[in-house]
């Protein structure tokens, strides 16, 4: 699946070479990548998701604010966590930068807000979009891979929802 | 002058000075009693010996002063004002006449004796030098002018413009000129020109006077000064009471020949007034002054010459006005109008009044039209009114452009205005009329020209553009005065139109009964040449459907028609087959048909399926129309054309004379309030049901007489709600509201707080805009987020816009 998505440009040349287009941006692709942007807007906009949300910062439709809730029934209910998402000219052959702003007491995010998730390295397809990678996090919140924790203490207290939730509250900022 | 042989060869008598003073003063001053030559000569020789000879022209002019200011001004005011009490006014006349007479006969000595000695001074008589006669003259000219209109009296002005409004109007009589008065009673028939009893008519006599009186003054050279100003207000005043009488709110016919002609009239008049100049000075002319003559007659041809491009000008001037008053009025009843359009483009171009003219249009615009009184039909009336009115008037078009701008403004904000060119566009009734003969006027040949760079224009024929022109990048070609274009640009953009004709059509066939596609396969073809082929793509495909369905239609009556009697389905059903692809969105409404109609429609499908192979029918029974007979007790309603669901309602009641409105709810699957909605025919309109306690319906099986309805052929189209079967322009509109409030509720959420300026920047950088999203802008975007606010789901604080908390 993967090997199928990949950029047929990127694919012909050496990585690095295609590596540095992408970083240079060039405009034709980068006019592509806007329309996609716009349209995957439009998407999340229509689907009516509760819970999840996210809007491009400023006039750059490459730099996306996002909100999640913390999903029902878990610990993580009633707390609201602010993503920035940042999209390589690449994208969607290249997975978006996807981080925590707010500080997020999680196995796995790291205390830079980095998420440690599969579909944000080296499981992203270009079928995934801004609504698939926000659901995504939004449910790894309730459900985390403690096999590979980048926050072992968090990893640690998981078993223990209590005192989880307990700490969670205690060290919650906006 | 000493060299002069002639007076120093022998004065015979030596005289005094003061003698010889005298007597050149008494020959100067009363040129009646004629002294002998010799001992004039003598006594200019011996003044010029004393050089008092120089001293001769001032001391006349001298004399003529202090007689103007001691006796003659004085006396001339007071003879003006002389008779206190009210006059005739032909004795008036005769009072204004009289004062300058007197003027003239008292000034005619010191002019007569300065001529004289001017005549000395050229002749060089008796060593005499000077000035000569005209500076002379001009002097003393100068002197009356000034001490007589020193303080002038207003009565003045008020007698010589009475005198001259009454000559003008004798002049105007004579010369033919009828003016239409109801004065015609028979016991005081009035002569046109005096307007006082024909016996006493006066008219001949006013001329003469005028013509004296012109003497008088142009002898004075007063003429400029006395009669300019009355001439002009009299002018400008008879012109402007001719035109409200002959040109406002007569637009009909053409006024500038009639004008010229006036004109021509006046200027006779006129010549009678300022040409009297010329014959003064013929006989008084000297030999020598055969120049001055020409110069005279010259000066007052020019004179005339002048005031011609005066009044002309004038004229311009003052119809301009009128007409820019009546502009709206103009345009409205364009093209019977059109004379007073030309006349108007005729005037406007010789005044620079283009810029009063699109101020006044505009607001004339704002005030009578763009209201919400006026109904968008109107509104398209007028202004496809003024494109033709305004593109005679300026083939430039800029002022169509500019006046135009606060319509085509205003039309974008009415929400009606594209079905209403539609409508306007494929005839009906309701629409504007004239857009269906634009439509079918327009020929290929000159639209294509419209799109091609190539003009297609002699190069000669170029003219600037005028000045007031809105600076455009693409230049006039892109002020076009194709009336369907300017309108389908209102929005921008065709693809609007071409949805919305899509609609129209859709509704059209869709209320077809018998396929009956002829007017709007027309209308397509027209519409074709117009939008181009590519774009009246779809509604081919439409009209093909429908043709389409029509053979299919017979192809399964036939075989129907093959099958034996007791297999043969009810023959009532016939079907539209839409591509649905093709088709603008079809409301959706959920309807159970009563089993007999739905097991017709199934045969239907598998006949369909035997026709086509691999395809199927999906089926909209919501749409459609059926015709059916009612039969009660008592009467019977015959070929009611009804829609399905008020069908359907009815046949249950086939089966159950008694239904509640949840049982039919059930039975059609629709919701309880359309249902109610669709009862209400049966019980108002026809009488065929009624509601009873408890909220059942039943069947009026005997209707009362007197409201028994009409029998025979009815059409019951439509109910309270508009029938349309597409999405409706308002639905759309919501639409558009929803998307964006889901985009504001996004941005509110992540970037917490905006202003309303962010909110819309954002809005049109990232919502994709199309035929059906169109862009807000700030004042829309306003509103709609103020009732949000009122709505409590938005919060505005310092104008920053935030979400509630709580959500």
């Amino acid at each position: 699946m993967a090997s199928q998505n990949q950029d047929p440009a990127a694919a012909a040349s050496s990585s690095a070479a295609a590596l540095k287009a992408n970083e240079s941006g060039n405009s034709a692709t980068r006019g592509s990548v806007s329309k996609r942007l716009q349209q995957e807007l439009m998407t999340l906009m229509m689907s009516g998701d509760k819970g999840i949300s996210a809007f491009p910062e400023s006039d750059n439709l490459f730099k996306w604010i996002g909100t999640i809730d913390g999903p029902q029934a878990t610990v993580y209910e009633g707390l609201r966590y602010r993503l920035s998402l940042e999209f390589p000219a690449g994208y969607p052959y290249q997975a978006p930068r996807v981080k925590f702003v707010t500080p997020c007491f999680h196995p796995n995010v790291d205390d830079q807000g980095f998420i440690c998730l599969d579909i944000l390295k080296d499981k992203w397809s270009a079928l995934y979009d801004v609504r698939s990678i926000l659901l995504s996090v939004q449910s790894l919140l309730g459900e985390p891979n403690n096999e590979s924790p980048l926050n072992t203490t968090a990893a640690e207290l998981w078993a223990d929802q209590g005192a989880y939730k307990a700490h969670l509250q205690s060290t919650f900022q906006k | 002058m000493e060299a002069d042989s002639v007076p120093v060869s022998g004065p015979a008598l030596r005289m005094s000075v003061a003698a010889a003073w005298d007597k050149v003063a008494a020959a100067l001053v009363s040129p009646g009693c004629l002294q002998e030559e010799q001992g004039l000569l003598d006594s200019l020789v011996l003044l010029g010996d004393h050089g008092l000879d120089q001293l001769l022209g001032s001391w006349l002019l001298e004399t003529l002063q202090m007689c103007l200011s001691s006796s003659v001004v004085p006396e001339f005011w007071s003879g003006l004002k002389q008779p206190e009490n009210e006059l005739e006014e032909r004795d008036r006349a005769l009072v204004l006449l009289a004062a300058f007479r007197t003027l003239l006969d008292r000034l005619q000595p010191s002019l007569d004796g300065l001529e004289q000695l001017g005549i000395w001074q050229e002749e060089g008589r008796g060593g005499l030098s000077g000035l000569g006669p005209r500076s002379l003259k001009e002097r003393a000219v100068t002197i009356i002018r000034s001490l007589l209109l020193f303080s002038p009296d207003p009565i003045l002005q008020e007698r010589v413009l009475e005198f001259y409004s009454r000559t003008f109007s004798v002049y105007m009589s004579q010369q033919g000129e009828q003016e239409e008065r109801g004065n015609d009673s028979p016991e005081g028939r009035l002569c046109q020109g005096c307007e006082v009893l024909t016996a006493q008519c006066w008219c001949q006599e006013a001329l003469e006077h005028l013509q004296e009186l012109s003497h008088i003054l142009s002898k004075l050279q007063l003429l400029e000064r006395v009669s300019s100003e009355s001439v002009t207000s009299i002018l400008h005043k008879l012109m402007e009471q001719r035109m409200e009488r002959h040109c406002r709110g007569e637009y009909e016919c053409s006024f500038l020949v009639n004008f010229q002609e006036w004109l021509e009239l006046v200027l006779g008049w006129l010549s009678k007034v300022f040409d009297s100049e010329a014959d003064a000075d013929a006989p008084t002319s000297t030999p020598g002054a055969a120049g001055d003559q020409s110069r005279g007659c010259s000066s007052s041809s020019s004179i005339l010459k002048q005031w011609r491009c005066h009044m002309q000008q004038f004229f311009c001037r003052i119809y301009v006005n009128m007409r820019i008053e009546e502009l709206f009025s103009i345009i409205t009843d364009f093209p019977e109008s059109k004379a007073a359009i030309e006349d108007l483009k005729f005037c406007l171009e010789r005044t620079n009044q283009r810029q009063q003219l699109i101020t006044s249009l505009k607001s004339a615009f704002e005030s009578r039209l763009l209201h919400p009184g006026v109904h968008t039909s109107d509104i398209l009336t007028v202004y496809i009114s003024a494109i033709k009115a305004l593109r005679e008037l300026d083939p430039s078009m800029v002022i169509l452009q500019v006046a135009c701008q606060p319509i085509r403004k205003y039309l974008r904000t009415r929400e009606d205005t594209v079905r209403q060119i539609v409508a306007g566009l494929t005839g009906d009734p309701e629409g504007c009329t004239d857009l269906a003969s634009e439509l079918s006027r327009g020929d290929p040949v000159t639209l294509e020209m419209q799109d091609s760079d190539e003009e297609g224009n002699d190069p000669e024929d170029w003219t600037p553009d005028p000045t007031d022109a809105v600076p455009e990048k693409l230049g006039w070609k892109r002020r076009s005065s194709d009336i369907i274009s300017l309108l389908v640009s209102i929005y921008g953009s065709k693809d609007i139109f071409i949805d919305e004709y899509r609609a129209v059509l859709a509704d059209r066939l869709l209320h077809q009964v018998n396929y009956n596609t002829a007017r709007e396969i027309r209308n397509v073809e027209l519409l074709k040449l117009r939008f181009g082929e590519s774009h009246m793509h779809y509604c081919e495909v439409m009209l093909k459907d429908m043709a389409d369905s029509r053979r299919i239609n017979g192809n399964i009556r036939e075989e129907e028609a093959k099958l034996g009697e007791q297999e043969q389905p009810l023959q009532f059903l016939s079907a539209i087959i839409l591509s649905s692809e093709f088709w603008p969105p079809l409301k959706e409404e959920k309807l159970e048909l009563p089993p007999p109609v739905s097991q017709a429609m199934e045969t239907y499908t598998n006949r369909y399926q035997k026709l086509k192979a691999m395809r199927t029918l999906s089926w909209k029974p919501h749409l459609g129309s059926v015709t059916l007979d009612v039969e009660l007790e008592d009467r019977v309603l015959t070929n009611l054309t009804v829609s399905p669901i008020h069908a359907a309602i009815i046949l249950h009641f086939q089966e159950k004379s008694s239904w509640t409105l949840e049982e039919l709810s059930v039975k059609l699957g629709a919701p309880k309030e359309l249902v109610h909605r669709k009862i209400a025919m049966w019980q108002q309109q026809l009488g065929v049901l009624r509601e009873e306690a408890g909220g059942r319906y039943c069947v009026v099986e005997r209707g009362s007489a007197k409201e028994k309805p009409e029998r025979g052929v009815m059409l019951i189209d439509s109910d309270e709600e508009r029938d349309s079967n597409t999405t409706t322009q308002s639905e759309q509109r919501e639409e558009k509201l929803q998307l964006f409030w889901a985009y504001i509720q996004a941005m509110l959420t992540n970037l917490d707080s905006m202003t309303l300026d962010r909110i819309h920047s954002m809005l049109r950088m990232f919502v994709a805009t199309g035929p059906v999203v169109t862009e807000m802008d700030v004042n829309e975007l306003e509103a709609f987020l103020q009732r949000k606010v009122r709505e409590h789901q938005l919060m505005v604080s310092a104008g920053v816009y935030r979400l509630p908390k709580s959500s």
